[in-house]
């Protein structure tokens, strides 16, 4: 029995802390966050009543999160107040606030109120904070309140013990009355431990940047949310104009109970290969495609790929280096027709690995799977989704799951990797992945006066194969195995 | 019961906790009530048993004579029988209050038009609230 795979990303990342124990007791209302993906993260959205702290370096994405969250739960009920201080000006905030798709003019005023106590922070100092939340809790009855920047504030005061006793009134005064805090300010991780608001916070999330290269890479971690999970690790989040763009860590998936491999061989779409592998291979299955550069693995995962197509199974090719127009060419050239294919259920995507992060990729071809219900799907090639991934470690959790995900949904699936040479290198991804495959193939390429190309199998899992090596021929019906 | 001269109703509450007292001497004196604060259960039934007010609000956990004893106290003692309670607590406590006699159940924290409608609630549904009291402050 297979797991179709649901609707990710609850699907495709489960929560490891979900490891079976009873729910946490009594567990809070939800503050949705605005963002489905962070409400992922944290369990369903942000307690209610809570006080949480949004911390980042500037540019890092705080006051989007927050503006995103105040939009999406303005409502006629109580309104949500928006307090700058001495970080950046009212008119800046809102200057810039208008260019994002969630921005709704119409509710300012009323709904979002956003003002500025900067003036009275600098005239009188930290403690001036208090009066000032009392008299909006007292008047306006907010139901959510934004402190942009609290860092701003907590700075003002002049020594260890003042700063300890306006958090604490402030804390006192947030507790007693109902209403969701979010604290925003310019700390680092080093602060969690320094300061009095982290600890008396009931929530902390981070937005990081990092530099990679030319580009920019932004994470969204949860360090704290009590009283309920969230899950773990540093997600990868883009800024668009819709808000946050985030990507969920994609972790192992539970297995659900009841489950058994599938007990049905696929083909391959490749001549003579099905026989190789004693009839095909096993559906839910990975397997490892090998082999230098012009071996045959592009065409094979395209047989592969269109066979899956034929037989009514949605395919997905996700490929880093060729784009649509040149794998169409390449489908004309195998004999078949891209459109007819396309109708089938073929998928066929390019993502530059150079522009993105593997977090971004990865999502997209699970969303692209739930949506197209794939059954087959190809990685050409793995080497460029490793470019991606600025961290190997990373990217080795990121291969590990997949290759989890694809048994218990049953998608059956080929991962194309480039060697340098006829042989899988005996450390690093590569070794990793081959490790990780159910099956393992291995083109080579030689000949000196005649290109010669062979393949062999060097692995199945639960299976018996022909482990010789055997000749392989590339013609315009694609790659055949050689009688 | 529970009026001063100018027929305000006073409210009698056992809170310890300062932010909450702040917030609920704002949000009824608005209302025109006067309020009195007690901090503990003992001094509380002391204070009611000499002058009921009109109401009394108590949080459960306060020293001496916790708020659901208090309630306990209350609904058996004939003199006080016309004095609604209101449990108003950090603990989710809505039946073991209800069990107490309580007249309603709020959990903390507090939301004014949340409160004040509890408020107004049990003091409507309740008897002997129109009784004029010479005031206690």
């Amino acid at each position: 029995m297979t797991t179709p795979l649901t609707i990710p990303p609850t699907s495709m990342i489960a929560d490891r802390r979900n490891d079976g124990r009873a729910p946490l007791p009594d567990s809070p209302e939800r503050l949705k966050s605005g963002n489905c993906e962070a409400d992922y993260i944290l369990g369903g959205g942000f307690p209610a009543n809570s006080i949480n702290i949004v911390m980042g370096h500037p540019g890092s994405g705080k006051t989007i999160f927050a503006e995103q969250l105040i939009f999406d739960n303005a409502s006629d009920d109580r309104p949500i107040l928006y307090f700058t201080t001495l970080s950046e000006p009212l008119a800046k905030v809102v200057r810039y606030l208008q260019g994002f798709q969630f921005f709704d003019e119409t509710k300012l005023g009323a709904q979002v109120i956003f003002e500025d106590v900067g003036d009275e922070l600098a005239k009188n100092g930290p403690d001036a904070l208090i009066p000032l939340l009392r008299q909006a809790i007292t008047t306006l009855s907010p139901k959510i309140i934004v402190i942009d920047s609290f860092k701003a504030v907590h700075d003002l005061a002049s020594s260890v013990a003042d700063r300890r006793r306006m958090v604490y009134e402030m804390t006192a005064l947030l507790t007693a009355y109902g209403t969701t805090a979010f604290l925003l300010g310019e700390y680092t991780e080093d602060d969690i431990l320094l300061y009095p608001e982290f600890a008396v916070a009931d929530g902390i999330v981070e937005m990081s940047r990092r530099r990679l290269g030319n580009r920019d890479e932004r994470y969204f971690r949860v360090y704290k949310l009590r009283g309920s999970r969230y899950l773990e690790g540093a997600h990868a989040f883009r800024i668009t104009s819709a808000g946050l763009d985030i990507y969920p860590r994609l972790v192992s998936p539970r297995i659900p109970e009841g489950y058994e491999p599938a007990s049905e061989r696929i083909s391959t779409g490749v001549v003579g290969l099905d026989a190789m592998l004693d009839g095909g291979v096993w559906r839910g299955t990975t397997t490892l495609l090998a082999g230098p550069s012009g071996a045959g693995k592009t065409t094979i995962g395209l047989q592969f790929a269109l066979e899956g197509a034929r037989q009514g199974e949605p395919s997905l090719y996700m490929n880093f280096q060729e784009n649509p127009s040149q794998l169409m060419r390449t489908i004309r050239n195998l004999g078949a027709d891209p459109d007819e294919a396309r109708s089938q259920g073929l998928d066929l995507v390019y993502a530059s690995p150079v522009e993105l992060q593997i977090d971004s990729i990865i999502v997209d071809m699970f969303r692209r799977i739930q949506q197209g219900r794939v059954r087959r799907l190809v990685i050409d090639a793995l080497g460029d989704l490793a470019s991606a991934a600025t961290d190997q470690r990373r990217l080795h959790d990121y291969l590990y799951a997949l290759v989890q995900h694809f048994a218990v949904s049953g998608i059956t699936s080929v991962l194309n990797l480039e060697t340098v040479g006829n042989a899988i290198a005996g450390s690093g991804m590569q070794n990793a992945v081959s490790y990780l495959s159910d099956n393992v193939l291995l083109l080579t390429v030689d000949g000196e006066e005649r290109t010669r190309r062979a393949l062999r199998v060097l692995k199945t899992r639960g299976s018996a194969h022909d482990a010789r090596v055997r000749e392989i021929e590339i013609s315009a019906a694609g790659v055949a195995v050689r009688e | 019961m529970g009026h001063d001269h100018g027929s305000k109703a006073i409210i009698l509450i056992a809170e310890r906790d300062r932010s909450v007292r702040e917030l609920q001497l704002f949000f009824l004196n608005n209302e025109g009530f006067i309020v009195e604060f007690a901090d503990d259960g003992q001094s509380a039934l002391d204070r009611a048993r000499r002058d009921p007010p009109a109401l009394l609000i108590t949080e459960i956990l306060i020293p001496k004579v916790d708020g659901l004893t208090l309630c306990r106290l209350v609904r058996d003692d004939a003199a006080l029988a016309g004095m609604p309670v209101i449990v108003f607590s950090i603990l989710a406590a809505a039946a073991r209050a209800n069990d107490a006699g309580a007249a309603a159940f709020l959990r903390k924290p507090l939301v004014g038009s949340t409160f004040l409608a509890a408020i107004n609630g049990a003091m409507m549904t309740t008897p002997n609230t129109t009784i004029a009291v010479a005031g206690v402050r």
